[in-house]
């Protein structure tokens, strides 16, 4: 394996190759002096964690961007793609971490768009699906409406969108993280297919065991460099983690670990490895029969009904949209249920207004920070005392010196870096900013539970590492945790209990143990255990 | 209430609701795509004046029609590069341009005309069409009309299809609800919303032109009174769909005809109340007491790559 | 439950999108709005020529109109206030990304309250100022709840502030029209059929009594009421928690509402507030100036506030700045009108110019401020 940056021996003329790519983001370099090739009927990976410029790479190759430095050989021309039009028109095609469909349109019209003109053939797109279904093993059904399918079923509307144009290179940015486990197997079977049959499929992702199992060669990106290149990945594992993270895997907090999929996981539970005297068992969270129903009646939860005792770690596993964001925006007071009931500590929190759910000891720290946890164009210090600012009016007015040091505080205890507590909040990495969210909710007064979804996404393992210190802190003090996560590895190794979503519905509960992985996985997937 | 009273309530009816269907539907379309014109009234008002100028300077209302659509496009041009180049606040610039129109035709028409005219204009003729016009009682009355309604009935029913059958019509679904979409698949979000406001501007100088060598003959100053916002309130109460849009502008229109209607039934209702009507009924609409409002995703927000 | 935006605000809501937390400061890019109306004001000269008038005898008319006579600088001050009243309430809406349009119904629903209760509400002969305080705030509740009307559709149905503060705006101008229409309502008792469609005088006790008591300099109360209002919308906004609240509702009504601010309240207050300015500068053109209420007396107000507000770019002393510039500009129009012969439309090009140019240049104004 080689560490320098220079590539392999070449074997068979590259189909696509990068030379000392640049790329910058105002003051933020992504992508800096990158090179590397792709070779026609290989698998080849892109290894990095999140930050690293893998996302930005792919851009750079689909021509949403343009390198400020360096150049791209593509067939062995001269590559300066000015949009996407350019890439497709090349043979390039792409399967983005956030998927670009039209919700209210249907699977054929999707794949139409943009491919033909003048009055459209839908009866002849559908046989073409209905082709692609069988050679490459991607199921569909051509009239369903995107808004009705679910989330893995979406990414084979992508990946046939890609398809359908027969493309010489196929990029798929993160594609498993929205994935059940056997449809993360189903897809490495469709790369592997695609590959076959001479095209180049670029993967990139931060998950170890899809590297093991595909890749045939692969780029490690650390803080946008290319660090580590391998010929034999799955040989040469430990090696490219430690290129990756730049550590070794031993000093790796295990809950980080699990974010990489690095088999097998140990299972830590919340107390670090450290012994501790069995809890008394005293419920804090109660829910019982919550049933919520979205503006056009569907139901997304279905009698949902669980208890999180003081100082237990609970995780809700489950693919995203199987009602896990309703779960949330109810015990958050940001939508009402349809049914049931929710008691913190015997006190009813059914249906009350977010201010009382705070009041009440309850912290969350949603999904999507961007849209529920922040208002980005706003400070640090107004973002962190956001839900407390009655602390720091003084006859109408804002004590913001008071504010502002007592920000200052806060980001020294949860290192959270930014130029000073008036920063602006969008000015943060992602990790800072989700370091700051969990430090509002965590240093609530009388925080009773925490309700954490997807607190890791798109974080570091240093972030992610912080993240799950705070929350075990909180645990040891008597908090109950509600960890609502769609990375099955991180809950094995970090919570208590698990239980299964899927379509809504409680499919399942078990302790969490890495035996029981399959079982999980299972219900994950619709089959009660 | 007589069936002549009735047939004639309906025609004046349809009369009145044909600047808003030719208006909403073009800015339906428009909305579709992402982009929120307010300045159709501004648009309609050029055409009016323009179509209006153009008539009695040639003599031909045709030549007038012609005129009114060419002076629009630079207005609606002005909306799309404010709108997508230049990424303004969609609003403001609306607003902006029906501002000056506004300026701008008073001040022509006071320069042409004198400040108390009312010239009269060559207008658009009237057509009855063969089965329709012979009903007996209700012919003549409701389906006599300026040809421009049945041209504009085509238009309609042709931008139906092409936005349920063509692959424009899904791109421009696709460039209002997922623009990202659109980019990604290689097509240009900019240059279909271009071509949308050109088509809501070109369709709401059918509409201006309507009003005044088609209905009155005549033009008075800032003529169009808001018809283009209750085109706008049309779009909302029909969720951007042509179907609802096409029953809102013809209910604003009976709201309308109500004023006239009323009075020869002999009962007396305020006539600002009546006028009020039609604005009443649309913030009925936009106030989601009838249905809920979906509006693209997308709507009045410039796309960044 | 209220409605909640599904997602954070289309940015389009955002009339002047600015980053200044202060109502005081002076941005940087005031270069910009100058430079539009610089332009503006020259393209209007060009239109002068245009229409065959002398440029010299037009600016002559025009600088006589606005600075003439004390009676000239009196009115001009008066108009202004009214600009700037409503341009405040445009601005403390736009805090919250709340885009009103409805001035001009806002102003005629305010003279009307203040009208009827100062005609019919049997306050003449208060003391203390109340004769003509009271139906001041008749006005300021009417157009209050003229704002709040919006903001209840807001609140429940989503419905977008701009369409439903327009189409109230033509309700309140219509409802207007009717109240000086019917002898019943507002119209004053018809003697002959000659009567004018407009109301009685309204009693000198209820008038709004001038700052120097000369009536060849007639400017009234209503200036300092004006500073006062700009002094404590300038202080809300950026120093309050109200300030903020209303900040951070405008740029994150969802993640605002999970931190415990009530996303209805404060759309109401927003809302409500600027229709409670817009209520109040109708009664000082009613109580202060016109002392009659007659159809239309609001025509065009709203709209300069409303440019006034957007010129501005959300601070107090821009609205101050843009409302004195309109205000003087109005007066100058009717004075070239009346001696020149240049059409009052010429002002309304101006006016549709400088909107049009500060709203493409945003862009630029954005990018120069991050720098």
């Amino acid at each position: 394996m080689n560490t320098a940056s220079a590539p392999a021996e070449i074997v068979a003329e590259p189909l696509l190759s990068l030379a000392a790519i640049t790329k910058r983001f105002g003051s933020f370099t992504a992508l800096s002096d990158v090179s590397l090739d792709i070779r026609p009927g290989e698998i080849h990976c892109i290894l990095g964690e999140n930050g690293a410029g893998k996302s930005t790479l792919c851009n750079l190759i689909f021509g949403v961007h343009r390198p400020d430095a360096g150049a791209m050989r593509y067939r062995g021309a001269r590559f300066e793609p000015s949009g996407p039009a350019d890439s497709l028109a090349q043979g390039i095609a792409m399967v983005h971490q956030h998927f670009s469909l039209v919700p209210d349109m249907s699977v054929v019209d999707n794949v139409l768009l943009g491919r033909e003109k003048g009055v459209l053939n839908r009866k002849q797109c559908a046989r073409q699906l209905e082709q692609l279904a069988v050679d490459y093993g991607l199921p569909l059904d051509p009239f369903a409406k995107i808004e009705d399918i679910s989330v893995g079923e979406r990414q084979r509307v992508e990946i046939v969108k890609c398809l359908i144009r027969d493309p010489s290179l196929f990029v798929l940015d993160e594609p498993t993280a929205v994935l059940l486990p056997d449809e993360i197997a189903a897809l490495l079977e469709v790369c592997r297919r695609v590959a076959s049959s001479g095209r180049a499929v670029v993967l990139v992702t931060h998950k170890l065991a899809e590297i093991k199992k595909i890749a045939d060669r692969v780029t490690v990106l650390r803080g946008g460099r290319v660090v580590a290149t391998s010929d034999r990945p799955a040989a040469e594992i430990d090696a490219l983690v430690r290129a990756m993270i730049q550590g070794s895997v031993e000093t790796l907090d295990q809950s980080a670990a699990s974010i990489l999929g690095l088999e097998p996981v140990r299972h830590v539970g919340h107390d670090s490895g450290k012994q501790r005297a069995p809890r008394a068992k005293i419920e804090a969270l109660q829910i019982d029969g919550l049933t919520v129903k979205d503006y056009q009646g569907v139901t997304r939860l279905d009698n949902f009904t669980l208890t999180v005792d003081r100082g237990e770690i609970v995780g809700v596993a489950g693919v995203e949209g199987n009602g896990q964001s309703e779960l949330t925006a109810v015990l958050a007071g940001m939508m009402s249920p349809s049914d049931g009931r929710i008691h913190l500590d015997n006190t009813d929190l059914t249906a009350r207004s977010p201010k009382e759910i705070t009041a009440a000891g309850v912290g969350i720290v949603p999904e999507d920070r961007h849209a529920v946890g922040c208002v980005t164009g706003m400070s640090l210090a107004e973002n962190i005392y956001l839900n407390r600012l009655d602390e720091f009016t003084r006859f109408g007015f804002l004590r913001r010196a008071a504010l502002e040091s007592e920000a200052a505080t806060l980001m020294q205890r949860f290192d959270v870096r930014a130029r000073g507590p008036g920063a602006l909040f969008s000015s943060l990495s992602g990790g800072n900013q989700q370091k700051a969210v969990l430090a509002r909710e965590i240093t609530l007064p009388n925080l009773a539970c925490l309700v954490a979804a997807q607190p890791t996404r798109g974080l570091d393992v240093g972030a992610v590492a912080a993240v799950y210190s705070h929350i075990r802190a909180a645990c040891d003090r008597g908090v109950a945790v509600l960890l609502v996560s769609s990375e099955l590895d991180e809950l094995l190794t970090v919570a208590d209990r698990i239980v299964v979503l899927y379509r809504g519905r409680i499919m399942g509960s078990c302790m969490a143990d890495p035996d029981r992985r399959e079982a999980i996985g299972a219900m994950m997937a619709g089959q009660p255990q | 209430m007589t069936w002549e009273l009735f047939a004639v309530f309906l025609g004046s009816s349809i009369r009145l609701a044909t600047p808003l269907l030719l208006a909403g539907v073009g800015e339906m379309v428009s909305e579709r795509a992402g982009v929120l014109n307010m300045s159709i009234e501004g648009m309609m008002l050029t055409a009016a004046f323009a179509a209006a100028v153009g008539s009695w300077a040639t003599g031909n209302p045709m030549l007038g029609l012609l005129i009114g659509t060419i002076a629009v496009q630079p207005v609606a041009l002005l909306q799309a590069v404010l709108s997508n180049t230049l990424r303004a606040n969609q609003i403001v610039s609306g607003i902006g341009i029906n501002i000056l129109v506004l300026g701008a035709t008073t001040l022509a028409y006071r320069e042409i005309f004198g400040a108390r005219s009312r010239a009269e204009i060559p207008g658009l003729t009237k057509v009855k069409p063969p089965l329709l016009g012979d009903i007996p009682v209700f012919g003549s009355a409701v389906f006599e009309q300026v040809w421009l309604f049945y041209a504009g009935i085509a238009l309609i029913v042709a931008t139906a299809l092409v936005l349920r059958y063509t692959s424009i019509g899904i791109a421009i679904h696709a460039a209002g609800a997922e623009p990202k979409a659109v980019d990604k698949s290689g097509l240009s979000v900019t240059r279909i919303r271009y071509g949308c406001v050109l088509f809501a501007g070109f369709m709401a100088s059918l509409a201006g032109a309507f009003l005044s060598i088609g209905d009155i003959h005549t033009f008075t100053e800032g003529m169009t009174r808001g018809a283009g916002y209750l085109a706008i309130a049309s779009v909302i109460f029909g969720k951007w769909k042509i179907g609802g849009t096409v029953l809102a502008c013809l209910l604003f229109g009976a709201a309308t005809a109500l004023q006239f209607q009323l009075p020869a039934l002999g009962i007396a209702v305020p006539n600002a109340l009546l006028i009020m009507l039609p604005y009443l009924l649309a913030l009925l609409a936009v106030g989601g007491l009838v249905g809920r409002q979906l509006a693209p995703a997308t709507l009045g927000e410039p796309y960044r790559r | 439950m209220t409605t909640l935006p599904p997602q954070p605000e289309a940015a389009a809501n955002t009339a002047a999108r600015t980053i200044a937390t202060s109502g005081f400061a002076i941005r940087p890019a005031l270069l910009v709005p100058v430079l539009a109306v610089g332009f503006a004001a020259l393209i209007g000269l060009a239109l002068i020529a245009v229409i065959g008038v002398s440029v010299p005898s037009a600016i002559a008319a025009f600088v006589d109109g606005t600075l003439g006579s004390p009676y000239a600088m009196a009115a001009s001050i008066n108009r202004s206030t009214v600009f700037a009243l409503v341009g405040f309430g445009f601005i403390l809406a736009n805090r919250a990304n709340l885009t009103n349009v409805g001035g001009e119904g806002q102003i005629a629903v305010g003279g009307i309250a203040a009208t009827a209760v100062a005609l019919y509400g049997h306050v003449g002969a208060l003391p203390l100022g109340l004769s003509f305080i009271l139906p001041m705030l008749a006005a300021v509740l009417a157009g209050a709840l003229w704002g709040a009307l919006a903001a209840v559709l807001k609140v429940k149905s989503g419905t977008n502030e701009v369409i439903s503060t327009l189409l109230l705006s033509f309700v309140g101008v219509w409802l207007l029209y009717w109240c000086v229409q019917s002898p019943a309502l507002l119209r004053k008792p018809m003697t002959s059929s000659a009567t004018l469609p407009e109301s009685l005088e309204i009693p000198d006790t209820t008038q709004l009594p001038l700052l120097t008591g000369d009536y060849s300099f007639p400017l009234h109360i209503g200036l300092p009421i004006t500073i006062v209002i700009a002094v404590v919308v300038a202080v809300l906004l950026s120093k309050t928690v109200l300030g903020l609240r209303l900040r951070a509702v405008g740029l994150n009504p969802v993640a605002s509402n999970r931190a415990g601010i009530s996303y209805a309240r404060t759309v109401i207050f927003a809302l409500a507030m600027a229709g409670a300015l817009g209520g109040l500068a109708g009664a000082l053109m009613l109580l202060g100036e016109q002392y009659t209420l007659k159809d239309g007396f609001s025509s065009g107000y709203g709209f300069d506030g409303l440019v006034a507000g957007l010129l501005s770019r959300g601070s107090v002393t821009g609205v101050i700045a843009a409302s004195l510039l309109f205000g003087f500009m109005r007066s100058g129009g009717i004075n070239m009108e009346m001696v020149a012969a240049v059409p009052t439309a010429l002002v309304v090009v101006i006016q549709g110019l400088i909107v049009i140019t500060l709203a493409g240049a945003t862009l630029f104004i954005e990018r120069w401020e991050r720098q």
